[in-house]
């Protein structure tokens, strides 16, 4: 992405799905919320693909979900982890002014973006000192390993162009999470990411190759077949685990608009023990960033470690891709020991990765009254 | 025969102490007239405190305090390309902290002392000296071409309002934190004890340095007496004319002669900033007794404030007693209520 010389302002309009592709596969990392075919996946809302321009040149790109107020046709415009552009600059408004004028002719109230830019880091180490120290109550509390002078910059920039940041508390935020947990791969093998791991990890792995659980994994029309199975487990998992599952229909867009971009954009991963399904798990990627996007796991024969045995397979996949990071998605920012969803943050601490905070969602209002319309409503939601 | 101030040693030995132990960053303030006690009694202070820093308030300040404390000298006033800033001792300049709140003093200040010490300040809502954040962020060209420059932090000057500076230092910290520096030490003014630990639990990566000097100097008031000297006792009869302007005595009393004047600060009172409107009133009270020709003197008698008999004189006052009080003799002491940081005495006594 270049960054625009005052004599070429940045034009923003619409541009093509494919162009908007093509970009895509020209960057190193780009959210997968921020692909073309994720727009098939959210067809309930109208949506549509972004350019940046510095003379002729594609220099960004956004994908832009139209979200519609009840009643009135205008809509806030959403940019789930976007967009792709030259975040790093110490000059945003050339970027950010030009989209919100596209945006505010195209109908919409307000913006709500999630750059992809990170704030903060803390590295395994540190994230398990601060679980077993009672006084830690959130990753907060830690020293980071890593404090982003460019992360802050955005967020001071967007601060001061008045952007305003979605309260985060506790628990999840209502969009994209803003702590994930990420397995740095660059320059790493097999071998060196394994013996990161902590001791339970390596333990299950060789477990699971013991117990003979079998990995397969699928994609393109392989999946087809295979997701069915995937869902009922996955229906099993969510009524042990109490959350609410997606329905099969909601998968097969999924698998069906991302295969369609990239032969292996998207993976089903499987693993079996004697025959039973006991663990499957969609794996996504987009260049050198790969995700671990949805699991599931039986309740019986849990000793046999399938969750552990697939959970390797695809760091494996990644890092024979050539990816950067494998990205275990969500966590919370809590380390406090009666927490809920500490559970859930050891699991991943096992990984020897790193716990990473974005700078999260924010709103630019366009419309005071519709936006604060809006608040209103999704507070009462 | 005159203004003194009296410490009780031990008391405010063990004050200076108790904050020192509780704040391991705590940088005193020597400026002005030292709180009352003098430049040079603080200097002596903080190098018995064992703190690695000192600030001073000017540049002029430093030849008091250098000779009497060894460590580092933090000068809170910006550096300036002119007056004792650029005249300063090549002996002093290598203890000195100076404070930077222009790019452009910064490249100056470099290519006369390539290896000076500095703080960058970044003004906050009380907008006196300091950059903005776009400044702030420029400013790590300038020291990447300075490979002997030492960035010593950045400083926030707040204002004082306890309890409500969170937020914005959690503004100020991210424009901090993205200047492309390491900008590790923060050097603050006027924070609570509540709110330096919400920081440093916010930013454990970093060190915060509470620049203090009211609440270190004179944190513990009982630890601190000032009295006045009574000089001289007339006896008046209602309609007898005293004093400069010959005024006469509004009933019968006495005219009391005590030490303390304007020299030393009585009679100038130094804005208390109390906005309130019980505050304002008061003081329009006040203003209304001076036209009456009753002003109330700082000066009180066996726990009673007094009234000036006319305007402070340069070295003493004359108080008007009125009749039925107790006369105090000649020698006698009063007590005086001053604002430490307006006054200065005759004399500093510490038990």
């Amino acid at each position: 992405m270049t960054p625009p010389t005052a004599s070429t302002p940045l034009v923003v309009r619409e541009i093509g799905s494919d162009e908007h592709l093509d970009f895509v596969r020209r960057q190193r990392s780009v959210s997968f919320l921020q692909t073309p075919a994720w727009a098939r996946v959210k067809a309930e809302w109208r949506h549509e693909s972004l350019g940046w321009f510095a003379g002729g040149e594609l220099v960004g790109a956004g994908l832009v979900l139209y979200r519609q107020l009840p009643k009135v046709k205008r809509y806030l415009a959403y940019l789930p982890e976007g967009p792709a552009i030259d975040w790093d600059v110490e000059d945003l408004p050339p970027w950010l002014r030009p989209m919100a004028a596209h945006l505010k002719g195209r109908g919409a109230f307000g913006v709500r973006m999630g750059p992809p830019v990170v704030t903060r880091r803390w590295d395994t180490a540190t994230v398990k000192a601060g679980i077993a120290d009672p006084a830690v109550r959130r990753l907060g509390d830690l020293a980071p390993t890593e404090r982003s002078h460019a992360g802050a910059r955005v967020v001071a920039q967007l601060r001061d162009l008045g952007w305003r940041p979605l309260a985060v508390e506790g628990g999840f935020a209502a969009g994209q999470p803003q702590f994930v947990f990420q397995v740095p791969l660059a320059g790493r093998t097999e071998e060196q990411v394994l013996a990161g791991m902590n001791q339970l990890w390596r333990r299950n792995i060789k477990k699971a190759a013991k117990e003979g659980v079998e990995v397969t994994s699928y994609d393109g029309v392989a999946i087809d077949p295979e997701l069915k199975h995937f869902h009922d487990l996955y229906v099993h998992t969510a009524e042990r685990d109490h959350f609410t599952p997606r329905p099969l229909s909601y998968f097969r867009t999924m698998v069906e608009a991302l295969g369609a971009e990239e032969p292996d954009r998207i993976r089903l991963y499987t693993g079996r023990h004697e025959g039973t399904l006991v663990a499957a798990t969609i794996a996504i990627r987009v260049g050198a960033h790969a995700w671990y996007s949805y699991g599931a796991s039986s309740t019986e024969k849990r000793e046999v470690r399938g969750s552990n045995a697939v959970q390797w397979q695809m760091i494996r996949d990644a890092i024979a891709a050539g990816a950067d990071v494998y990205d275990l998605r969500g966590i919370t920012d809590t380390l406090a020991e009666d927490d809920p969803h500490l559970g859930l943050i050891q699991f991943k601490v096992g990984t020897g990765g790193e716990a990473v905070e974005y700078v999260g969602e924010w709103d630019l209002p366009l419309n005071k009254v519709l936006y604060k319309a809006f608040d209103v409503y999704m507070s009462r939601r | 025969m005159s203004l003194t101030l009296t410490v009780d040693g031990d008391r405010w030995r063990d004050h200076l102490r108790s904050v020192a132990t509780a704040e391991p960053d705590l940088v005193p303030v020597a400026k002005g007239n030292g709180y009352g006690f003098g430049l040079g009694r603080l200097a002596r202070r903080a190098a018995w405190l064992g703190v690695d820093t000192i600030a001073v308030g000017t540049y002029e300040e430093l030849p008091e305090v250098a000779g009497r404390y060894d460590g580092s000298l933090l000068v809170l006033t910006p550096w300036r390309p002119f007056g004792a800033a650029v005249e300063l001792e090549p002996a002093l300049a290598r203890r000195v902290v100076h404070t930077i709140s222009r790019v452009e003093d910064l490249g100056d200040l470099l290519g006369r002392q390539p290896d000076a010490r500095f703080v960058l300040e970044r003004t906050t809502s009380m907008l006196r000296h300091g950059m903005t954040a776009r400044e702030l962020w420029s400013t790590a060209d300038v020291v990447r071409a300075h490979p002997k420059a030492r960035v010593a932090g950045v400083a926030l000057h707040l204002p004082l309002a306890n309890g409500a500076h969170l937020s914005e230092v959690h503004r100020l910290m991210t424009e901090v934190v993205a200047t492309e520096l390491p900008l590790d030490t923060v050097w603050v003014s006027h924070l609570s004890a509540s709110e330096l630990a919400a920081l440093r639990t916010a930013y454990p990566d970093f060190t915060f340095r509470p620049r203090t000097g009211t609440d270190l100097w004179l944190g513990d008031r009982s630890a601190l007496q000032v009295t006045a000297t009574v000089l001289d006792v007339h006896a008046v009869e209602r309609g007898d004319g005293f004093g400069y302007r010959h005024r006469t005595a509004p009933k019968a009393g006495h005219v009391l002669i005590v030490s303390g004047g304007t020299a030393h600060g009585i009679g100038l009172e130094a804005p208390l900033g109390d906005a309130s409107l019980r505050g304002r009133a008061a003081t329009l009270a006040r203003g209304g007794m001076d036209a009456a020709g009753f002003v109330r003197s700082p000066f009180s008698i066996d726990g009673k404030q007094r009234l000036f008999a006319e305007p402070p004189h340069m070295q003493a006052s004359m108080l008007f007693l009125p009749h039925g009080a107790r006369v105090p003799a000649v020698g006698d002491v009063v007590d005086v209520r001053v604002r430490y940081t307006a006054t200065t005495f005759d004399r500093v006594v510490v038990d």
